[in-house]
């Protein structure tokens, strides 16, 4: 018997309820527009990567000194993403910073320190001054996600989007499906953002546990596989992302802890970062991972974050706020019996993620323009699936932009929205139930299927990488592109994880794809070719584009000193 | 193919602990659960929440932070806490 549809219209579909789909959503409805969020999680206050706290906010604050002014950092941009940045989208993410933090405070968010009732900024990462406002964001993601209650945008909730529906070159909506209800959804939207977060679960961990990772495990590039399966361009797929975490705990912590002092040792005791950067711990997360990795492979290991010299009152106040950035720090010490003020804590290269290489204002994923529209008509990006990406504030700055985008694109729609081809949305549903259907000999799990995955990624996509490896990793990853309809869901909850393991492995094509096209080595191991040791500058000043192509994914390349955009076909 | 990709159970680790007695049974933690793991019947002042995909947990803690009367304890398991991986495993296979 055929299933009912439920359909909605609406002017914006934002995909993806977090930091940037909140902040996209925004200015859409401040301009009178109406908007639909769909969203995974079932409370827009808490959904998302950061549903339970951040600690710092990267920002412009004008403040007075040269180095807290839009043109200082903009000067500093080539250095800091080693000349693969689009110049034109970063700059108006830079030089909105000022106003965003400033509209995030009047949301309720207090980014000042009770203790001295001032913003307390921190230098971290490589950045040109203390950019990083450190504070107690447990709440952050509440005010910005109240925000767009209040201003009465609808959400769907426990809701996840399978397929943008694009017609001569423009969006036009999207099918969705609740995964506790199974009801099926086609929305019609004048404009759709993208806004479903970075790549994760999509390589191997010291846990061996697929869901203990750094990033939301539950963000699994589905904008991004969308995106692509629609014709949209895509950039900086080939760069990874990995970060320093205790070993058997994926968590955040590496900026608390280099911003406030800590050293890495190797087993000799060896404070090592200076032989890799002058700036030390402070260098940028893609340098410090790959400090770690080298000592580890010269057999330095283990490595550890010492914290042991640090004095009482800095020690104090990281364990006060150790909880902040990930809730279950303290209870994975305690349960560990670790004191971090007394004893130096192994850590490990945590999975990797696609996401932004380790590299603020770098991004991997969509390619966008000033607007934050991608290159496909009335379809915008933001956050950690767009090509200028940076934590909470990259989020929340470009989801920003790109609402602002959308409230001036919409008007000039004229209200048209094609029907919508309901044989198309049949089909789209019908491919996804299979999986439900599919009989238990022939049934593949989705979790071995992620495993395979993720080894493939370990071993031969990962921090070092070489032309055999990649080719071998494709090929495995095409051989399983060909079992995926073998994927059995018990369930509908399992249905949703079958789709999330469709978008890791297209990712992960997409990153083999572009790893192999660029035959150089750029930032350490977000892109270490063993057979291309060296970055050329001469050549390689160029990003790669990945596009889906009529036998797979293609790529080609688009100089660095000129936007994504120009490599845009769409005409508006 | 490795034929360990057919559907297998296994026993797995209970990451959060809810202790019955405490628990009001208000559904917070299954609505904020960013994993979809946790599921209790709703409008039902009755029955505990059941963690439904324990091998699916994030280890993040939102759970325990909303849950009213301090129901829920997160609990790592041994491959966490005592984690014997040699870090090299993770950085790569290089062949030729
Ligand atoms: C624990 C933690 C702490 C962090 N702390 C900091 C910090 O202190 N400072 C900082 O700058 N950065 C921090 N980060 C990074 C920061 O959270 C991210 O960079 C930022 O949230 C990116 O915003 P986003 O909107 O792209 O993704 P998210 O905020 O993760 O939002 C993505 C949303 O999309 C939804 N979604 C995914 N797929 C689908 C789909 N198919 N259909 C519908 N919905 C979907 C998800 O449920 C999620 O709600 C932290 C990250 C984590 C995980
Ligand atoms: S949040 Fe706490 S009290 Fe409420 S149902 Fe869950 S465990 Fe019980
Ligand atoms: S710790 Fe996080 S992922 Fe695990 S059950 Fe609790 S809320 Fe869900």
């Amino acid at each position: 018997m055929p299933q009912k549809w439920n359909s909605l219209d609406t002017d914006v579909l934002v995909i993806g309820g977090g930091v940037a789909g909140c902040m996209a959503a925004i200015p859409a409805l401040e301009a009178g527009l109406s908007v639909v969020v769909c969203e995974k999680g079932k409370v827009l206050d808490h959904c998302g990567s950061v549903g339970c706290g951040v600690d710092h906010y990267l920002t412009i604050m004008e403040s007075g000194p040269e180095w807290d002014t839009p043109e200082f950092l903009i000067k500093h941009l080539p250095k800091l993403t080693d000349g693969i940045v689009d110049m034109a989208v970063a700059s108006r993410v830079i030089h909105e910073m000022p106003k965003v933090v400033r509209k995030i405070e009047s949301f309720g968010v207090n980014f000042k320190d009770p203790r001295f009732n001032d913003y307390y900024r921190l230098r971290s990462f490589g950045l040109p001054g203390t950019y990083h406002i450190n504070f107690d964001g447990t709440e952050f993601k509440k005010h910005i996600g109240q925000r767009v209650r209040k201003l009465k945008g609808s959400v769907l909730t426990r809701t996840m989007a399978v397929q943008i529906l694009v017609e001569d070159g423009r969006v036009y909506g999207a099918i969705v499906f609740n995964f506790r209800t199974g009801e099926w959804t086609v929305v019609r939207a004048k404009a759709v953002v993208l806004a479903a977060g970075e790549v994760n679960r999509i390589s191997l961990n010291a846990s061996g546990m697929a869901f203990d990772s750094w990033h939301c495990p539950y963000n699994t590039g589905d904008s991004q596989a969308m995106a692509y399966n629609a014709g949209a361009l895509l950039t900086n797929m080939e760069f990874v992302e990995t970060t320093i975490t205790p070993k058997g705990f994926s968590a955040q912590g590496l900026n608390a802890l280099v911003s406030e002092g800590a050293h890495f040792i190797n087993k000799s005791g060896e404070r090592f970062m200076f032989k890799y950067d002058e700036k030390g711990e402070n260098a940028r997360r893609a340098v410090i991972a790959d400090a770690v990795i080298n000592e580890y492979l010269l057999d330095n290991g283990p490595i550890y974050a010492d914290c042991r010299h640090l004095p009482e009152d800095i020690l104090d106040h990281m364990e006060a706020t150790l909880q902040i950035d990930r809730y279950t720090m303290p209870a994975f010490y305690e349960q560990k019996a670790l004191n971090f003020r007394e004893e130096p804590i192994e850590v490990s290269i945590s999975e990797l993620s696609i996401r932004r290489s380790g590299v603020y204002f770098r991004g991997s994923g969509l390619a966008v323009d000033t607007d934050g529209q991608t290159s496909i008509s009335g379809l915008f990006a933001a956050g950690d699936c767009a090509s200028v990406s940076g934590g909470i504030a990259g989020a929340a700055v470009l989801g920003h932009v790109a609402g602002e985008g959308v409230a001036s694109f919409v008007p000039k729609t004229n209200g048209s929205l094609p029907q919508i081809d309901m044989e198309t949305a049949d089909a789209i549903r019908e491919k996804a139930m299979k999986h439900m259907e599919v009989e238990k000999e022939r049934g593949l799990s989705w979790k071995a299927y992620e495993a395979e995955i993720r080894q493939t990624v370990n071993d031969y996509i990962g921090v070092r990488r070489n032309e055999a490896g990649l080719r071998h990793a494709l090929q495995t990853l095409h051989a399983l592109a060909k079992r995926e309809t073998d994927l059995k869901a018990d369930d509908l909850h399992g249905l949703m994880r079958i789709h999330e393991s469709s978008s890791i492995r297209l990712n992960a094509e997409l990153m083999a794809t572009a790893a192999l096209a660029r035959d150089e080595s750029r930032t350490g191991s977000s892109h270490y070719r063993m057979d291309h040791p060296d970055t050329d500058e001469t050549n390689w000043k160029k990003f790669v584009i990945v596009q889906k192509g009529s036998e797979g994914a293609e790529t080609t390349t688009l100089s660095a000193s000129e936007p994504l955009a120009a490599a845009f076909a769409r005409k508006n | 193919m490795s034929s360990d990709m057919k559907a297998e159970e296994q026993t797995v680790h209970n990451p959060i602990q809810i202790d019955p007695e405490t628990c009001v049974k208000c559904n917070l933690c299954d609505w904020i659960c960013p994993g979809d793991l946790i599921y209790k019947k709703e409008d039902n002042r009755e029955t505990l929440p059941v963690i439904a995909y324990p091998d699916e947990c994030w280890y993040c803690g939102l759970c325990q932070s909303i849950c009213p009367v301090d129901a829920i304890t997160v609990i790592f398991p041994d491959q966490m806490i005592n984690c014997q991986t040699d870090v090299k495993t993770l950085l790569g296979k290089v062949i030729d």
